[in-house]
C-alpha cells in the first residue's frame, strides 16, 4: 500500500515548500550542480547554471521576478566529450568549470566570461589544465573574486591511480585574463614520487577515487578549505600559507560505508560542520548516503553527533534512480546570498530538496520537503541535483536530467 | 503539562552546547505560530450543527485537498464509496489525496498512527488535519491534548476551533446546553449554518446571544459551502478579538464567562510572566479557559506566541517579525468568574516584585 499510496495521481511531494514556478528550459532540463546569481548592475537577477552533461554549457535565467523566470543567455559546449557541471560568478565575472570524459582531452580547465551583459558573456581567458593524466576541473569555488579554489588535475600530475587524478588547487584570479596557480595539495600517497603508499582502494564499481569534490573557503575562516574528499572523507586544510597547505584534520568514515563525499558546510559560530555524501547508485544500491552533523569544537578531531533524517529507503529506493543525499545549501558568502547557521538544505535525488531544522543539532528535525512529478523523467522520477537560495529566502532547485529549475519559497 | 514546566526559559544544555552568539531561548525563531508542524482544526457543535456537511465540503474544494479527517464515529462523515481508494482497520483513503481516520481509542493514538504512517508513506502526505468531535464533547481536553502531549506538541499544531451553530437549533442549544456555551465560548472562530431556516429576528437575536460568550469571528456557511480560509488559515482571531476588545472594557459573559484583553507597554522579563501565569493557573486553571497572544519578552527580538488552555500550556514560540507596527505585549482572556482587574493586578504584582 506505501508505494500505490505516495505513487497514485500527482506525485508532487511538497511539505512547507509553495512552488512559485517551473521553468523545462526548454527541453535542455538536465542540470548539474553549479547555481550562482549575479545582481546585474541593471537591477536583474540573473541565475547562472550549469548542465550536468553536453551539449549544453550553461544557462542563464533571469528570476528577478521567481513567478516568471526567463532564459536569458545559453552556451553550448564545444565538443560532447566534456561537461561543465559546475560554475560561480562574482560581480561581472562567470567562472565555469571543464571536465573531459577522459585523460588527455582539451578542454580541460575553467574559463572566465565577462557577463557584465548576461545576454553576451565574453570570453576573458582560458586556464588549461589539460594532461596526458587530466581530465581537467570537476568544481570550483570562486567567492571573493580574488581566488578560485578547485578540484582539478594538472598538466604535470602522475597520479599513483587514475582515478586520483584531480586534487585541490588554488588560483590567483584578481588578474582575470591571466590566472596564476598559488597553491596545490593532495592526499599523500596519491601522486608518484610522495613518500608513503598510495590508499587502499574500495571495492570495484564503488571506487570513486581520492581527490576532493567540494572546495570551500569562507572569509570567516580565510585560511581553510572545508572539503568533501569523496573515497577519503571530510578534510580541512589550513592554507594560511596558500603554497604550502597542510592537512588539519580527515574524517574518514569508508568502510563500513561507501565512499563518496561531497560538501562540508561550516557552521563557524556553532561548532558544527554539516557534511553530505553523494549518492551515485540507482536503485539504493550505496545506501545509506546522508547528511551528517559533526561536531568541530576540536577541529583537529572532527566528531559526527548526527545525521539528517531521510524518508524511507524501502519507498524510496524503489521509486527510480538514485535516492540519498547529494549537495548542500553551501551558506555562499556573497551579496545576494540567504544565510542560516539553522537551517540546512540539501537536494537528494529522487528524494527531492529537503529542509532540516538543526536547533538542537544532536537531533536534526526535517521541516520542509519537494519531490516533483517529473514528466518523462528517464529514471522514473526526479533526480533533485543541487540548490542555490537567494537572500529574498526563495529557494532554487534543479533536477539532473530533464526537469529543470524550481522557484520555490520557504514556508516554514 | 504544568505552564512552568513548558514555558522555562532555559535552553535545553544540548542546543546551549551550539548555541552560537544568535540562538533564541524559545528554539529557532518561526516565520509563523506553527512553524513546520502539521496544522489541526478542530470542528466542534452540537449534533446536528452541520459539522459533517462543512468538512465534506471543504474537502470538495481545492484548498481542502490533502486533509486528514479524524472523526468520532465510523460513518459519521457519509462518505462516498467511490471516492474510497484502500482501507486498513481505521484509516480509509479518500480522493484528492485526503484520509479519513477513525478514533478508536483514543485521539492520541489516533494522531500518531497518522503522523508515522504519513512519515513512512503508507497514507498520502497530508498538508493538515481536520478534527470532527461529537456533538456533546467539550473541546477543551483536545486543544490541551496538543500541549500536554509533547511528541504530539513537536508534530501537530493547532490552528483553529470552530464552533458550528446552526440557525434552527443553536438558540435552544446554547439555552438549554452549557455544552453549547463552553463549545461558543472557546471558539476561535464560529461558523453559522442553516440560516436560510430562520427569521432575520432570529437571526440577529442568535447572533447577539453568540456575541455575548465570544468575540471570535463569524461566518455564515451556505449548504456547507464556506471560504476554506475561514476553517484553515492561521491568526485570523487574534486581531479581530482584539478589535473587538477595546482596551479599558471587559465583555459581561454568562455562566461567569468572560473574555478581554489586555496589552502592556513595556516588555515583560520572561520570568514575571512565567510566574504571573503559574500563579494564575496553579489557583485559578480550570477557570482559565484560554489565553493566547504576542509577548514583547525583555531580551528577545521577536514577539512570543503564548497559548494556553486552562492549567496546560502550548511551547512558547518566537517569530521572525512582529505582524504590525504594534509592539505591545496583547493577550487574550477567556476565563470563568475570573475578572480582568485581577489578571491585571496579578502580573503588575509579580512585575513589581521581579523589578525591584
Amino acid at each position: 500500500m506505501a508505494e500505490s499510496a505516495i505513487n497514485q495521481g500527482n506525485d508532487t511531494l511538497i511539505w512547507n515548500f509553495k512552488l512559485l514556478a517551473h521553468n523545462a528550459l526548454d527541453g535542455f532540463g538536465g542540470m548539474g550542480e553549479g547555481m550562482s546569481m549575479q545582481l546585474a548592475k541593471d537591477g536583474r537577477r540573473i541565475l547562472w547554471l550549469a548542465h550536468e552533461s553536453a551539449p549544453k554549457n550553461f544557462t542563464a535565467v533571469d528570476v528577478t521576478d521567481p513567478r516568471a523566470p526567463k532564459i536569458v543567455a545559453r552556451a553550448d559546449l564545444p565538443q560532447s566529450h566534456m561537461r561543465s557541471n559546475s560554475l560561480e560568478t562574482v560581480g561581472d565575472i562567470l567562472a565555469v568549470a571543464y571536465q573531459t570524459t577522459q585523460p588527455g582531452l582539451e578542454p580541460a580547465g575553467f574559463e572566465l566570461f565577462d557577463i557584465s551583459v548576461p545576454e553576451n558573456p565574453r570570453r576573458i581567458a582560458f586556464f588549461d589544465r589539460s594532461g596526458p593524466n587530466s581530465r581537467g576541473v570537476h568544481q570550483l569555488w570562486f567567492a571573493d573574486g580574488e581566488t578560485i579554489h578547485m578540484s582539478s588535475g594538472a598538466p604535470d600530475s602522475h597520479p599513483t591511480h587514475p582515478k586520483d587524478d584531480q586534487f585541490y588547487q588554488c588560483i590567483d584570479v584578481r588578474n582575470p585574463s591571466k590566472p596564476v596557480e598559488v597553491g596545490r595539495w593532495w592526499l599523500p600517497g596519491t601522486q608518484q614520487g610522495d613518500n608513503v603508499a598510495p590508499p587502499i582502494r574500495h571495492p570495484e564499481g564503488t571506487d570513486s577515487g581520492f581527490r576532493p569534490h567540494n572546495t570551500n573557503v569562507y572569509p570567516e575562516r580565510p585560511d581553510r578549505v572545508y572539503m568533501g574528499y569523496i573515497d577519503g572523507g571530510m578534510i580541512t586544510l589550513d592554507i594560511a600559507d596558500r603554497a604550502h597547505p597542510k592537512m588539519i584534520a580527515r574524517w574518514d568514515y569508508h568502510p563500513p560505508n561507501v565512499g563518496f563525499t561531497h560538501t562540508v558546510v561550516p557552521f563557524f559560530e556553532r561548532d558544527l560542520l554539516v557534511v553530505s555524501d553523494e549518492c551515485t547508485r540507482n536503485d539504493g544500491a550505496d545506501w545509506p548516503k546522508l547528511v551528517w552533523i559533526v561536531d568541530n569544537r576540536t577541529e583537529e578531531n572532527p566528531v559526527p553527533i548526527a545525521t539528517c533524517p531521510m524518508p524511507p529507503v524501502e519507498t524510496f529506493s524503489r521509486r527510480g534512480g538514485r535516492f540519498g543525499a547529494h549537495n548542500l545549501w553551501e551558506n555562499l558568502p556573497k551579496e545576494g546570498c540567504w544565510k542560516s547557521d539553522r537551517i540546512v538544505l540539501g537536494t537528494f535525488f529522487n528524494g527531492g530538496l529537503r529542509a532540516y531544522d538543526l536547533s538542537n543539532p544532536y537531533q536534526p528535525k526535517e521541516v520542509a520537503y519537494f519531490a516533483p512529478q517529473v514528466a518523462n523523467a528517464p529514471t522514473g522520477a526526479c533526480q533533485i541535483n543541487d540548490v542555490f537560495v537567494d537572500d529574498r529566502g526563495i529557494v532554487f532547485c534543479v533536477d539532473r536530467h530533464i526537469g529543470g529549475l524550481y522557484a520555490l519559497e520557504m514556508d516554514f | 503539562m504544568p505552564i512552568g514546566d513548558c514555558c522555562r526559559l532555559s535552553p535545553a544544555a544540548s542546543t546551549e552546547l551550539f548555541a552560537g552568539t544568535d540562538a533564541s531561548p524559545f528554539g529557532r525563531r518561526q516565520r509563523r505560530p506553527r512553524g513546520a508542524r502539521i496544522p489541526v482544526t478542530v470542528v466542534t457543535g452540537f449534533l446536528g450543527s452541520g459539522k459533517t456537511t462543512l468538512i465534506r465540503e471543504l474537502l470538495a474544494t481545492p484548498e481542502g485537498a490533502n486533509t486528514a479527517i479524524v472523526i468520532n464515529e465510523y460513518g459519521e462523515i457519509g462518505i462516498d464509496d467511490a471516492l474510497l481508494r484502500a482501507s486498513s482497520d481505521a484509516t480509509v483513503l479518500l480522493g484528492n489525496g485526503c484520509v479519513c481516520c477513525t478514533v478508536r481509542t483514543d485521539l492520541q493514538e489516533s494522531l500518531r498512527t497518522l503522523f508515522a504512517d504519513r512519515l513512512r508513506g503508507a497514507v498520502p502526505s497530508f498538508q493538515r488535519v481536520v478534527i470532527e468531535t461529537s456533538g456533546l464533547a467539550d473541546p477543551g481536553p483536545v486543544l490541551q491534548t496538543f500541549a500536554s502531549d509533547r511528541a504530539l506538541g513537536q508534530e501537530f499544531h493547532l490552528q483553529a476551533l470552530v464552533t458550528v451553530v446552526d440557525a434552527p437549533g443553536g438558540a435552544g442549544n446554547l439555552a438549554r446546553m452549557p455544552e453549547a456555551r463552553h463549545q461558543v465560548a472557546l471558539a476561535d472562530r464560529i461558523v453559522l449554518t442553516k440560516t436560510d431556516l430562520a427569521d432575520a429576528t432570529e437571526m440577529a437575536a442568535l447572533t447577539e446571544r453568540i456575541r455575548q460568550l465570544s468575540a471570535a469571528p463569524i461566518a455564515t456557511a451556505s449548504h456547507g459551502a464556506i471560504d476554506p480560509g475561514f476553517l484553515l488559515d492561521e491568526g485570523l482571531d487574534l486581531p479581530t478579538r482584539l478589535a473587538n476588545h477595546p482596551h479599558d472594557h471587559a465583555h459581561a459573559h454568562s455562566d461567569g464567562i468572560d473574555s478581554f484583553a489586555l496589552f502592556f507597554d513595556e516588555k515583560l522579563p520572561w520570568p514575571v510572566f512565567e510566574q504571573a501565569m503559574a500563579v494564575l493557573t496553579a489557583l485559578r486553571g480550570p477557570d482559565l479557559l484560554r489565553v493566547k497572544g504576542l509577548v514583547a519578552v525583555a531580551g528577545v527580538r521577536g514577539p512570543v506566541v503564548i497559548h494556553a488552555v486552562q492549567h496546560v500550556a502550548h511551547r512558547p514560540v518566537e517569530l521572525e517579525a512582529w505582524p504590525d507596527d504594534d509592539r505591545r505585549s496583547r493577550l487574550v482572556f477567556i476565563t470563568r468568574n475570573l475578572t480582568r482587574q485581577s489578571v491585571e493586578q496579578l502580573i503588575a504584582a509579580v512585575a513589581g516584585i521581579g523589578q525591584p
